[in-house]
């Protein structure tokens, strides 16, 4: 237990440097004696041979998903990884339903980079936008079918039966009239060696047949995770590995120039080496907290970049501060390009009975999910790289870093860990991953190295969720019906500032929120003005909606209130005649006991008030009611969320509920002290300290309502959250009497 | 120096001001105990020492002295330990799970303190942050464990 | 403030009264006449540089990530803010034309080549204790080490008439001694080096001492009670260097001290606030020698049992209001087990010695709790200990904690295990969280060159 470098963790869930073949070394870590019989080793299928002539399309090539060990365990390689939202139970449940094998028999472990995962839409592969199930739930059912065809036919040939007599029940095949039933577990060799059926020559199960599928099954990965024996990036090691922290540049794009006290970190007992990488300035050393300190302890004279290469990187100012920003994007003027039109608001604004306007704003938020960054990388003696790292994209990530090392695709071997958290921290964004790092020291080294990111590098590395201002101005009638509504956002979305701005067109990620939107509101325009931001952006769970349906929903208060209407009777009004939304927003009513908006007066004596918000985020549809009060500090207690969500269809009603509570927790994290502040371009937060995230004390109880409503099934890690920041800052605005026109509350004096 | 960790005596020989995280996870290569702050802010380092509830990445290993350090690995070998994550399981509290072995290992010191907390007392010494939100299921396992049924929120 | 407004206005007055033949003339130097040396030895340079470490010139006259000794560092006074300005050679906006007579009216006179006269912000008063080897010294190491820099000198913030100068040549009169040190007779050497120290370059009065209400220093020296009797300054207590065993460094040994300068930290605490800077800048720098003469002369002054009272014992009371069961009911207990107990522990008595203990410490036991208000609200900055950074720090917490909530909480500490600091308002917090900024938590380093 002493010096010598203890289990090595990740090579027992990936593969080992001992050169033992993948394939034997999976039957030894099993438990498994020889003569183990599989069916696909789920074998990181390279690439070079998936590209062939003979390639199958994603999804269907059984073997590269599946094994059926011989105690019947079957281990599923996924495509979507898991972060805390149930995917990997979910698969289970789906690939096991069709596959006829208790999905508590399954092992589910995130699978390689490699053609056959790409089953988003077909073409790629994500976890993100709350795409996983509903993307890919026929192609993971068809999978499922195909491996328990294949099974049959097997069966078929060794119980010499007709494989139309053949039945299954969970794990088994059965042939009735004789009585024979062989294990799923002893198939397996032989079902291995058929081909694959084509697809279209399996048929489904019939819904109400579901013996798994909606039922609240309990999660696979929740014994481990209570018992601290799951395995994130942050724990993995390998043989003969040191261990690296970083000082980063204290803005974006500075570059490290003379490192004044290198020589005594070089020094400092345990340091390896140190090094000047791309931004970053990292002590490699024996032990991580040797390496941290001797980061923290360098004195590095960071470097302007030049005018080229400032124009080519996003480069963080010295002076930029985000008070600034905010205002300058208020005061950002312009009808900007149109995202979404209906109706002639010209018209209806020279009509209107009433106007109103109102500027908004957003925020910058972090992900700040619990485990910060880290990369594992060690170059093999084959020339190749293994690589673990935290990962929403496992060959995006592949493709770059075999860029950045100068490898082919196939000597890259991406390893991805499930996530201690994630919220959309872990796509490709430049400069915000530690995986160059590793890369780079590792290549140096010459032995595997582990980048940490302490919480404060972390912090100042995240890229942001974007912020937005945006003008509103509605009109109503002389009823007091909304008529119109105009919304333009000066915002730069996360897609644009990712992959380039396009100046003919919108981001939609930017507008999604305001646009999309349900309520029958005849005329209307949603546009953007593309202001760029200095800092980094990134996808923030819900994206655009995280901070859109808080503005829009607001607004739409502020509409009701400027035509004497209740807020809660004019999104019923508005949504007549849309089933599915006046059922969803029924629901929440109920739930919370009907609605009520208040100010009333608590049991506790407590001056309270309610307020209530709708999202359709991600396929799926969400309605929220909030009550809070203010505590004696005139800071926001939020007492109950309730909330209805309608995914369309579901998979497991438990995950679901699950899902929703963390979602919404999220959302009123955001909403009450949720803000990344720059000041002389350098992010005032760098830890928990001065970003604080939700604390027990302070979170509400949630109550949730999965209505299935059985249109197109939609995302559910996601779309809980929008409508929460908008009901708990319509609930404050009824409370206070003030209007509430931006995130976070705390910063708010609100006391009356 | 020696330490005293999950019920064995083991020789470290890492800096005296070295957090015991760091000592758990690098020098002992028990990763079950979690970095997330490394500044007293998220309790995702807990562990025990001598049964009372502390975050290991802001005690120097010269402060452990000779008091039996309890880490997550060994959870279930203690009764209490073994009662609460029965009912995290049966209340399928992790999600993420990042926070969790600080989680149960916080449940734990305050039901080895008092084996029937009350509501406040629950609320009183889980502290920890939990970035995906299973805040109120965790409130829901407690009452469970502290025998006070569920609470109004929702339960599975 | 408003007793300051008046006394310069008295002052003032005084002044129109026609006695501006003297508040315009330039003090006399013992180096008028004298040349500085051409090319001073290396010996005169380092020995210049010892003094700039022990005076802690940079720590004033330097910003992070700005060029040594170039000035620009922000000070807040009661009439509005100054900048520090540019000492390096540079010719036009720095110290460059400056002779040695120049440099010395500067430093232990408070006044500029150009006549005019400094804020006593720059501690001439203490510095005029300096020797005149001393001064030539840091001249040389100033005009041939220092590297200039072209930095203009901010203008203070200080509205007019309030920014007119002479009137400090009478304050000067009144309150600024203007002979160097003169040994004390009946002491040792070491004592006597110490006292030096103290005194003269380490002008550790001006945070320790108490102010009057023209901002002069109550005493210069051990020949006053209040001397180094502790005082509030920028927003920090700074306690006394006496042997008062609650408020001061009574229950200090000679070698805690010692320590305390050498490693930033000994068994009773760590440095912090201000004392952080002239830990991280300058006392780290100094000799065992000078270290131990520093300590030698401290432990010489004694306390004053009237104003530190009866000298504390520790008491484990606090210790059961933190149980689970107890602490929503005592408050700020719940806040000390939730934010601070896992460092400072649930008996007070920290981890030593990298976390302080909270139990018996002086900001726990002095009346003024201006240092554990700022420290709660903004941390601490890294105590960088011979070029290795420390392994805890201690985080702001203005963005968790309302001021009643801050005031609780230090309510708690400062009546827990036998302190007696008092009771914290919540007005007090509100007060600091305006004025304040959070401490930076990366290792800031400033240069010398
Ligand atoms: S890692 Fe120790 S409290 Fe966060
Ligand atoms: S379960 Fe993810 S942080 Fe708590």
């Amino acid at each position: 237990m002493n010096d010598h470098d203890p289990t090595p963790a990740c090579d027992l869930a990936g593969d080992s440097p001992q050169n033992l073949s993948r394939r034997r070394f999976l039957q030894t870590s099993a438990g498994v004696a020889t003569g183990a019989l599989v069916i696909g080793m789920g074998i990181p299928l390279q690439p070079a041979r998936a590209a062939g002539a003979a390639q199958m399309a994603p999804g269907t090539n059984v073997p590269a998903f599946l094994e059926i060990r011989p105690d019947n365990r079957v281990r599923f390689l996924s495509p979507f990884n898991e972060g805390g939202q149930g995917i990997f139970t979910g698969m289970a449940q789906i690939v096991g339903e069709e596959l006829d094998a208790d999905p508590e028999s399954f092992i589910v472990e995130n699978a390689p980079a490699g053609h056959d995962y790409l089953v988003v839409f077909g073409k790629m592969r994500i976890t993100g936008g709350s795409f996983s199930t509903r993307s890919s739930y026929t192609t993971m059912r068809k999978l499922g079918a195909l491996a328990r065809n294949m099974l049959l036919q097997a069966a078929a040939t060794r119980m010499n039966a007709p494989i139309g007599e053949l039945t299954t029940e969970p794990g088994h095949v059965i042939h009735k009239s004789t009585g024979q039933k062989i294990a799923y577990g002893d198939l397996a060799k032989d079902a291995l060696d058929l081909p694959v059926p084509d697809p279209k020559s399996v048929t489904l199960k019939d819904p109400k047949d579901f013996r798994w599928i909606r039922q609240p099954l309990k999660r696979l990965d929740v014994p481990e995770k209570s018992t601290g024996k799951a395995i994130y990036a942050m724990d993995c090691k390998v043989e003969g590995m040191l261990h690296a922290a970083v000082q980063h540049a204290p803005r974006l794009g500075l570059k490290p120039g003379v490192v004044r006290n290198l020589d005594e970190v070089k020094a400092m007992k345990g340091v390896h080496s140190v090094h000047k990488l791309d931004g970053a300035v990292a002590v490699v050393a024996e032990r991580f907290w040797v390496a941290k300190l001797g980061a923290d302890a360098l004195q590095v004279d960071w470097q302007e970049p030049s005018a080229a290469e400032k124009a080519k990187i996003r480069y963080m100012p010295a002076d930029f501060s985000t008070e600034a920003f905010t205002r300058q994007l208020m005061e950002t003027k312009g009808d900007g390009k149109e995202a979404e039109t209906h109706g002639d608001l010209k018209s209806a604004f020279a009509s209107a009975g009433k106007t109103v306007s109102a500027t908004y704003h957003s925020q910058y938020v972090h992900h700040a999910q619990l485990e910060p960054a880290s990369t594992l990388a060690r170059f093999n003696a084959d020339g190749t790289l293994d690589i673990w790292l935290p990962n929403q994209a496992p060959e995006q990530f592949q493709a770059q870093i075999a860029k950045t090392a100068g490898l082919k695709l196939e000597q890259v071997n991406i390893h991805s860990p499930i996530l201690g958290g994630f919220f959309g921290r872990h796509f490709l964004y430049p400069g915000a991953n530690p995986y160059p790092q590793a890369v780079a020291l590792s290549k140096a080294t010459g032995r595997p190295v582990k980048v940490i990111w302490t919480r404060e590098q972390e912090f100042l590395r995240d890229p942001l969720r974007p912020m937005a201002a945006v003008r509103f101005r509605g009109a109503l009638d002389a009823s007091g019906m909304p008529v119109a509504i105009e919304a333009i956002s000066a915002c730069e979305g996360p897609a644009e500032s990712l992959n380039g701005h396009n100046p003919n067109k919108v981001d939609s990620n930017a507008v999604e929120g305001l646009t999309g939107k349900a309520y029958a509101i005849p005329n209307r325009r949603i546009a953007q003005v593309y202001v760029k931001n200095p800092t980094s952006l990134a996808y923030w769970r819900s994206v655009g909606h995280s901070m859109n349906d808080f503005l829009y929903e607001g607004f739409l208060d502020e509409m009701a209130d400027a035509g004497g209407k209740d807020p809660y009777a004019l999104r019923l009004k508005l949504l007549e005649g849309n089933d599915r939304l006046t059922t969803l927003l029924k629901a929440v009513g109920e739930l919370s006991g009907g609605w009520k908006r208040g100010p009333f007066t608590a049991p506790d004596g407590s001056r309270r008030a309610r307020g209530v918000a709708m999202a359709s985020p991600f396929g799926s549809e969400a309605a929220a009611i909030a009550e809070v009060s203010l505590n004696a500090a005139g800071k926001v207690v939020v007492h109950d969320v309730w909330e209805a969500i309608d995914p369309g269809s579901i998979v497991n009603p438990g995950i679901i509920k699950l899902q929703a509570m963390s979602a919404a927790t999220l959302g009123v994290s955001q909403v009450l002290m949720e803000q990344v502040v720059y000041k002389n371009g350098e992010p005032e937060a760098r830890n928990y300290d001065l970003y604080p995230i939700l604390p027990p004390d302070r979170a509400p109880r949630i109550h949730v309502k999965v209505v299935e409503s059985g249109a197109q099934m939609g995302g559910i890690g996601e779309p809980p959250l929008p409508a929460v920041p908008a009901a708990i800052a319509n609930a404050v605005s009824t409370l206070t009497g003030k209007r509430v026109r931006s995130m976070p509350l705390d910063k708010l004096s609100l006391a009356t | 120096m020696q330490l005293y960790v999950n019920g064995q005596m083991v020789e470290v020989n890492s800096d005296p001001d070295t957090p015991l995280l760091w000592v758990i996870r690098d020098e002992l290569g028990m990763t079950g105990t979690k970095f997330g702050c490394g500044l007293a802010q998220c309790g995702a380092c807990s562990v025990m020492l001598d049964g009372k509830i502390v975050r290991s990445c802001v005690t120097p290993l010269s402060s452990v002295g000779d008091a039996q350090v309890t880490t997550i690995e060994a959870i279930e070998a203690d009764p209490v330990g073994q009662r609460v994550v029965e009912k995290w399981i049966a209340h399928q509290v992790p999600q993420c799970g990042y926070c969790q072995s600080g989680q149960v290992m916080a449940a734990t010191a305050l039901l080895k303190e008092n084996a029937k907390p009350s509501r406040d007392e629950i609320a009183a010494a889980m502290v920890n942050l939990c970035r995906c939100g299973t805040y109120n299921v965790i409130n829901d396992a407690m009452l469970d464990l502290a025998g006070l049924g569920a609470n109004k929120g929702e339960t599975l | 403030m408003k007793k300051i407004l008046f006394t310069l206005i008295a002052i003032v007055l005084v002044v129109a009264a026609g006695l501006s033949w003297y508040v315009t003339r330039k003090p006399a130097s013992p180096f008028d006449a004298v040349a500085a040396v051409a090319t001073p030895s290396p010996d005169l340079i380092a020995k210049g540089k010892y003094i700039a470490r022990a005076a802690d010139c940079v720590a004033c006259h330097s910003v992070p990530g700005g060029k040594p000794f170039a000035g620009g560092l922000k000070m807040g006074t009661p009439l509005g803010a100054i900048y520090t300005t540019n000492i390096t050679p540079d010719p036009k906006t720095g110290i460059g034309k400056y002779t040695l007579a120049d440099f010395d009216r500067a430093v232990r006179h408070g006044v500029a080549a150009n006549g005019h006269r400094l804020y006593p912000a720059m501690p001439y008063p203490s510095y005029s204790k300096m020797s005149d080897a001393d001064v030539r010294a840091l001249y040389a190491y100033f005009t041939h080490e220092v590297a200039p820099a072209a930095v203009a000198d901010k203008p203070s913030e200080i509205p007019s008439p309030w920014n007119i100068r002479w009137p400090i040549a009478l304050w000067n009169l009144v309150f600024a001694p203007d002979t160097p040190y003169q040994p004390v007779k009946t002491q040792d050497a070491e004592w006597n080096r110490g006292a030096y120290l103290v005194q003269g370059p380490g002008h550790c009065g001006s945070c320790h001492t108490p102010r009057g209400a023209a901002f002069n220093e109550k005493a210069m020296d051990q020949g006053g009670k209040l001397y180094l009797s502790g005082a509030l300054l920028d927003g920090w207590y700074a306690p006394s260097l006496r042997n008062d065993p609650n408020t001061g460094i009574g229950r200090w040994r000679e070698a805690d001290i010692y320590a305390f300068l050498k490693n930033g930290r000994n068994g009773h605490g760590v440095v912090f606030g201000s004392m952080l800077d002239a830990y991280n800048n300058s006392t780290q720098f100094l000799t065992d020698a000078d270290l131990h003469a520093i300590a030698h002369y401290l432990k010489s002054l004694p306390g004053d049992p009237a104003r530190d009272g009866k000298p504390w014992a520790y008491s484990a009371t606090a210790v059961a209001d933190l149980a689970p069961a107890k602490r929503s009911s005592v408050p700020g207990a719940q806040t000390f087990a939730a934010k601070c107990s896992f460092c400072h522990q649930p008996d007070g008595k920290g981890q030593s010695p990298w976390i302080p203990a909270l139990a018996g410490s002086t900001s726990s036991l002095v009346p003024d709790a201006a240092s554990q208000i700022n420290i709660v609200l903004n941390g601490s900055g890294r105590v960088m200990a011979n070029g290795m950074p420390d392994s805890y720090r201690m985080p702001p917490y203005r963005a968790q904690l309302s001021d009643k909530q801050v005031a609780q909480v230090l309510s708690f500490v400062r009546s827990a295990w036998g302190n007696r600091g008092g009771p914290v308002t919540a007005k007090a917090v509100a007060d600091l969280r305006k004025k304040t900024d959070p401490a930076s938590p990366q290792v800031i380093v400033l240069q010398m060159r």
